[in-house]
């Protein structure tokens, strides 16, 4: 990713790039599941079709707060992709969550401050082993901003491999898969902090979604430093990994989630840590 | 409208059980399976009223779901239809006349289409959908402003009894035909 044409060109296309991957996604599940599935395009023409609906709004600030959600998400993708401070960028990503956080809890809906609860939680699991696997990246390339990371010319992942398997374990959680969605929960809690939003506002929310897989798989882009191909390949395999883990698991409570992203993940992400200032 | 084309494309189901058996319940989650699979059509049974397009209530109303039935139409957006799913739904079905029950839900709510049978079949299903999503496209926003409730709901026996304000949202939402 040198040069500015690229990065600014996926900043632009992003919630494009992420409607195409929830699409392939929603396509990959039915296919699991032995049915056809939707078409691929299916994302955008929810999105078309909410558009054109009624919109009912709880109060302004929630709404308001549902699309600055998707402002300060894109704005900390872009960061990201322009070569950003490492830890900004996942501070500006604690922040938009944290948006949508207060938006749930701004409603009298029992299942919006379910849903906002439960994410909260979640930042709890996975933000601690992201804020490590930035200062793992500092150790390595000597440098928090991404940019160093893009141009770096070996592979990270050969350096902190156990870094990349503590980034396998808390996606899940950050994308709302299956073992630990309860922050989404769709058949407990519909949605959790998203159900208040109708028409033009839910989809802000649903957009969103669809930024958040960029988002992660930039992170997951990250382990191969300047090698495209590999970066290519990690993608794939995350991609493969996260939709065979979301089909073949049931959902478990808040309290295991926690336990094992913060007992397994995190310990993997500081031993990668202390293995990288030892060496 | 262009966007109208959009709603056929993707109607995201909403579907409510007002007190039947579970017998028309099952074969809508059968439309779901692998055999019928209706996410081709990019159908998702949402659960939430606020995101979704169609109502699909089976069952017959009972004094204690016809608040729930009126509340969870009134919190979906516009456009929107209601599929009624078996016999209960229609008329009361098997339950017509029982003391517990009220009969159709088109009582309570604008119903656009009815679906027959008792234990209606997934095939009847996706067609009472697929004739639903033609009214759904039909439908203009213009049609479908809110109106403000006339009467105050009474309450009889500690329930609140939305039946004549009910009756007055039927008069105007079905000006469209
Ligand atoms: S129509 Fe028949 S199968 Fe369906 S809910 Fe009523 S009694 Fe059950």
């Amino acid at each position: 990713m040198k040069g500015f044409i690229i990065p600014v060109l996926l900043i632009i296309l992003a919630p494009f790039i992420g409607g195409l991957v929830h699409g392939l996604e929603r396509i990959v599940r039915a296919r699991m599941q032995r049915r056809i599935g939707p078409p691929l395009l299916q994302p955008f023409y929810d999105f078309l079709k909410l558009a054109g609906k009624r919109k009912m709004i709880v109060h302004s600030a929630h709404a308001f707060l549902g699309i600055m959600h998707f402002v300060s998400l894109w704005f900390a993708l872009a960061l990201l992709l322009l070569g950003g401070d490492l830890i900004l960028v996942i501070f500006l990503h604690l922040l938009s969550t944290s948006l949508l956080i207060l938006a749930g809890y701004s409603t009298r809906s029992i299942f919006s401050h379910l849903g906002a609860n439960r994410t909260a939680i979640s930042i709890l699991a996975y933000e601690p082993v992201l804020i490590i696997l930035a200062v793992s990246f500092y150790l390595v390339t000597g440098s928090f901003e991404t940019a160093a990371v893009f141009n770096y010319d070996k592979p990270l992942l050969l350096e902190m491999p156990l870094a990349f398997v503590a980034l396998l374990l808390i996606l899940p959680v950050k994308l709302k898969k299956s073992p630990f969605d309860v922050a989404e929960a769709h058949q407990e809690i519909t949605g959790g902090t998203e159900i208040e939003f109708s028409g033009i506002f839910y989809e802000a929310v649903y957009t969103a979604k669809w930024l958040d897989y960029v988002f992660c798989y930039t992170l997951v882009y990250l382990f191969a430093g300047n090698n495209i191909l590999l970066g290519a390949a990690l993608i794939l395999f995350t991609f493969i990994y996260v939709n065979a883990l979301d089909n073949s698991s049931a959902r478990v409570n808040y309290k295991q989630m926690l336990r094992f992203s913060l007992a397994v993940a995190f310990s993997l992400a500081f031993l990668n840590l202390i293995l990288n200032i030892v060496i | 409208m262009k966007l109208a084309v959009y709603r056929k494309k993707s109607p995201w189901i909403l579907h409510y059980n007002a007190g039947g058996c579970n017998g028309c319940d099952i074969e809508i989650l059968a439309c779901l399976g692998p055999k019928y699979d209706i996410e081709r059509f990019g159908m998702i049974n949402s659960g939430n009223p606020k995101q979704s397009d169609i109502l699909l209530v089976t069952g017959p109303v009972t004094k204690r779901s016809r608040e729930r039935l009126v509340e969870v139409y009134a919190q979906m957006p516009e456009p929107k239809v209601v599929v009624s799913c078996g016999a209960c739904a229609c008329t009361g079905g098997v339950f017509r006349g029982m003391y517990n029950c009220e009969g159709g839900i088109d009582q309570y709510i604008p119903v656009d289409v009815y679906v027959c049978g008792c234990g209606s079949r997934p095939e009847q299903i996706i067609d009472g959908v697929i004739k639903a999503l033609d009214i759904l496209e039909r439908k203009t926003l213009e049609l479908e402003v809110s109106v403000r409730l006339k009467k105050v709901p009474v309450e009889e026996n500690g329930q609140v009894n939305r039946r004549e304000v009910a009756a007055k949202i039927i008069h105007t939402q079905h000006t469209y035909e």
